[in-house]
């Protein structure tokens, strides 16, 4: 796998204060790459020197084999930025904002005006060209950002805070647009709050605190940092006796404990067996009430890790 | 540098503008004055702003031409601006200086004679001014270059400390398994030849025991007498080579904080979870290191009451958090403790959060079962 983005040693001082202490990180092509951490962390810090908004103090940034410093012009047409904070302008048609941005990227011509159009028609907004973003809704305004940041087909694309204050609606909607980019080929990098969003859309997620990366790796692989195990949590009706010795038989399960009406089994993480779990409670004729997972999530993580809560 | 050099260039415009409404106070004001006025003001700021120096040369020839224009067809004592611009035309080797002066000089013979004392006046001042705080600007660069140098080296030198740190803490480790070495030699020396002995001196008392009974019992008492021997033998050799129970991971953390509470100032916790064992003796050092750096901070600067210890043993992470509850700080700043405890656990690829937003806490994360 090719790097499309390659970090390495990177520093942010602002005076006394390190915002973003020796990151090292590489980022490969097609990947979702998820920033998880709590405000102030350093997350809008390295996505803004990530898009040449601002200069990292010390460390480089290599965007497709080329320094972004050096090579600023390139580092631009290849990176699209959804900002935190609306950009757009409210008094100009939603067509005219989209058309203004990809013209800003060097984007001419018939070239300009079929981009356009395309950018409008993905983040579904094809039938409100000569609208105007100020009578459109919070989660129209956030589409139409992010066609804005797209429109010149880039191939890095960064989401900081996509989905803030919007409607599930929407929410859903932008999340589809992510993973549809992503299979066009762009590869992203996505922040969010919403740790349940970066669970579910991330390839690869790194955890950020005091500006450094405490851990990194796909989701399964970060859970499996605290422990290896999950529990299973099966309600049944009370009659008749639960044979907990089959139940031990199936692989990959290394203790199970009845609790009144709940069995709780504990299992390697790793494996599949809730079928084979049910399957031999079905032959034992336990009638089963509910099934519960109890597996780690990435919250508990990083609480875990860093002693702190993502929304601290 | 670029702020005296404009203060210089307003100085002397200010001072033409006065003298020249002065000199004309009853006439009507001369747009093209005011023009010329207003693009040397123009020109000249927009100098400051580009970084490039072709750019700054090309303003500055501007400023030049329009200056030169501005005294011959207008008004002669714009001459006096002409100077500077010569000044930051040149380059700025000792020969350029010395051009600046023999050019600011000749362009005393282009003025009306009752101009040249306050032209040479004002053109000496600018170039002194000129020359003195570019000279001054270029050392505060040389020195800015030197400085960062010292600082590259001062961390090169001190990354070289912590890896002869790190050799010395691998010697220490040879030197003890050394140690174990040449004592296992020792048991088998020692107390292998005591046991061998004994047995053989107690299967010739067997034989002898129907035929001469009191060599037997000698044989025996032989016998018995080298196991005693051996017996002691062996307690003394596992007396040494058994580390003393201080010595091991939690036990010292934990004798270190019982010494902490029974000093008084602040109650001390230790809290462990999860499976202790797994923790090599390196990393225990790494940890009781950290912990002694993180305790001694919050002892110094936290004025805290309590201070907890807390070491855990995830999955793939060992964890061990010092916190206290005193003030904390909304702002931390790396110290060399600070420095010194991210050291320790980057060479056992870990890292370290401080955190100081409740009380302080240090967090020491290093990775373990390398996969």
């Amino acid at each position: 796998m090719s790097h499309v983005l390659e970090i390495r040693n990177l520093t942010k001082k602002f005076g006394d204060f390190i915002a973003v202490d020796n990151m090292t990180l590489n980022i490969g092509e097609g990947e979702i790459f998820g920033f998880l951490g709590a405000n102030g962390a350093g997350k809008s810090t390295t996505i803004n020197m990530i898009a040449s908004l601002l200069r990292p103090t010390k460390g480089e940034i290599v965007l497709l084999g080329k320094n972004i410093v050096k090579d600023s012009k390139f580092a631009k047409m290849n990176t699209g930025i959804v900002p935190q904070e609306l950009a757009i302008y409210e008094d100009m048609t939603a067509y005219e904002n989209v058309s203004f941005f990809a013209g800003l990227y060097g984007l001419r011509g018939a070239m300009l005006r079929e981009r356009t159009e395309e950018a409008l028609a993905f983040v579904g907004l094809g039938d409100k060209h000569q609208s105007f973003p100020k009578n459109f809704s919070g989660g129209m305004k956030r589409r139409l950002n992010i066609a804005c940041a797209i429109a010149h087909l880039p191939k890095l694309i960064i989401m900081d805070e996509p989905t803030v204050g919007i409607d599930p609606q929407s929410r859903n909607y932008i999340l589809q647009s992510v993973r549809k980019l992503n299979e066009m080929g762009c590869t992203i990098i996505y922040t969010s709050h919403y740790m349940e969003e970066v669970e579910e859309i991330c390839t690869r997620i790194a955890i950020v605190d005091h500006g450094k990366i405490i851990a990194e790796g796909t989701k399964e692989q970060l859970t499996s940092i605290i422990t290896d195990t999950k529990e299973i949590w099966i309600g049944f009706r009370a009659d008749g006796a639960i044979s907990i010795e089959s139940l031990q038989g199936i692989a990959g399960v290394t203790a199970v404990r009845q609790e009144e009406n709940t069995l709780k089994i504990v299992s390697k993480s790793e494996v599949n067996n809730l079928n084979r779990i049910i399957q031999q409670l079905i032959k034992d004729q336990v009638e089963i009430r509910s099934v519960e997972e109890q597996a780690p999530n990435l919250e508990s993580v990083f609480l875990t890790l860093t002693g702190r809560n993502l929304r601290d | 540098m670029d702020r005296w050099t404009i203060g210089n260039k307003a100085t002397v415009l200010g001072y033409i503008m006065i003298a020249s409404f002065l000199a004309h106070l009853a006439s009507e004001v001369n747009p093209w004055l005011i023009l010329i006025y207003l693009l040397y003001v123009a020109l000249n700021i927009s100098l400051l702003i580009f970084k490039k120096p072709q750019f700054k040369r090309l303003l500055s020839a501007l400023s030049l031409v329009l200056v030169a224009a501005g005294a011959v067809f207008w008004e002669p004592l714009l001459w006096l601006l002409l100077p500077m611009n010569i000044c930051e035309l040149l380059p700025s080797s000792t020969i350029g200086k010395g051009l600046g002066i023999v050019l600011i000089g000749a362009g005393g013979f282009l003025l009306p004679l009752e101009l040249v004392p306050v032209y040479l006046l004002s053109g000496l001042l600018s170039y002194l001014l000129f020359t003195c705080s570019s000279m001054l600007s270029e050392k505060i660069r040389s020195l800015e270059g030197e400085r960062e140098r010292l600082r590259a080296d001062l961390q090169r030198l001190s990354r070289s400390l912590s890896e002869n740190n790190e050799y010395i803490r691998q010697s220490e480790y040879t030197i003890k398994l050394e140690e174990r070495n040449r004592l296992s030699q020792q048991i088998h020396d020692d107390v292998g030849h005591a046991v061998a002995g004994a047995l053989i001196q107690m299967g010739a008392a067997r034989m002898m025991l129907a035929t001469d009974q009191e060599k037997a019992n000698e044989l025996l008492g032989n016998a018995i007498a080298i196991s005693k021997e051996g017996l002691e033998r062996i307690r003394l050799t596992l007396k040494e080579v058994k580390p003393r129970p201080e010595e091991l991971g939690i036990n010292r953390l934990r004798l270190f904080v019982d010494e902490l509470s029974a000093k008084g100032t602040v109650a001390a916790t230790l809290t462990f979870e999860g499976d202790i064992d797994a923790v090599t003796p390196i990393q225990w050092k790494i940890i009781q290191q950290n912990a002694t750096e993180a305790v001694t901070n919050s002892l110094k600067y936290a004025k805290a009451t309590a201070i907890s210890i807390e070491v855990r043993v995830l999955n793939k992470f060992i964890k061990a958090v010092v916190e206290d509850n005193g003030v904390g700080t909304a702002k931390v700043v790396k110290g060399l403790g600070i420095l010194g405890m991210e050291e320790r656990a980057a060479s056992a690829g870990g890292t370290v959060i401080v955190d100081g937003t409740k009380g302080f806490r240090v967090t020491t994360l290093l990775p373990h079962r390398n996969e």
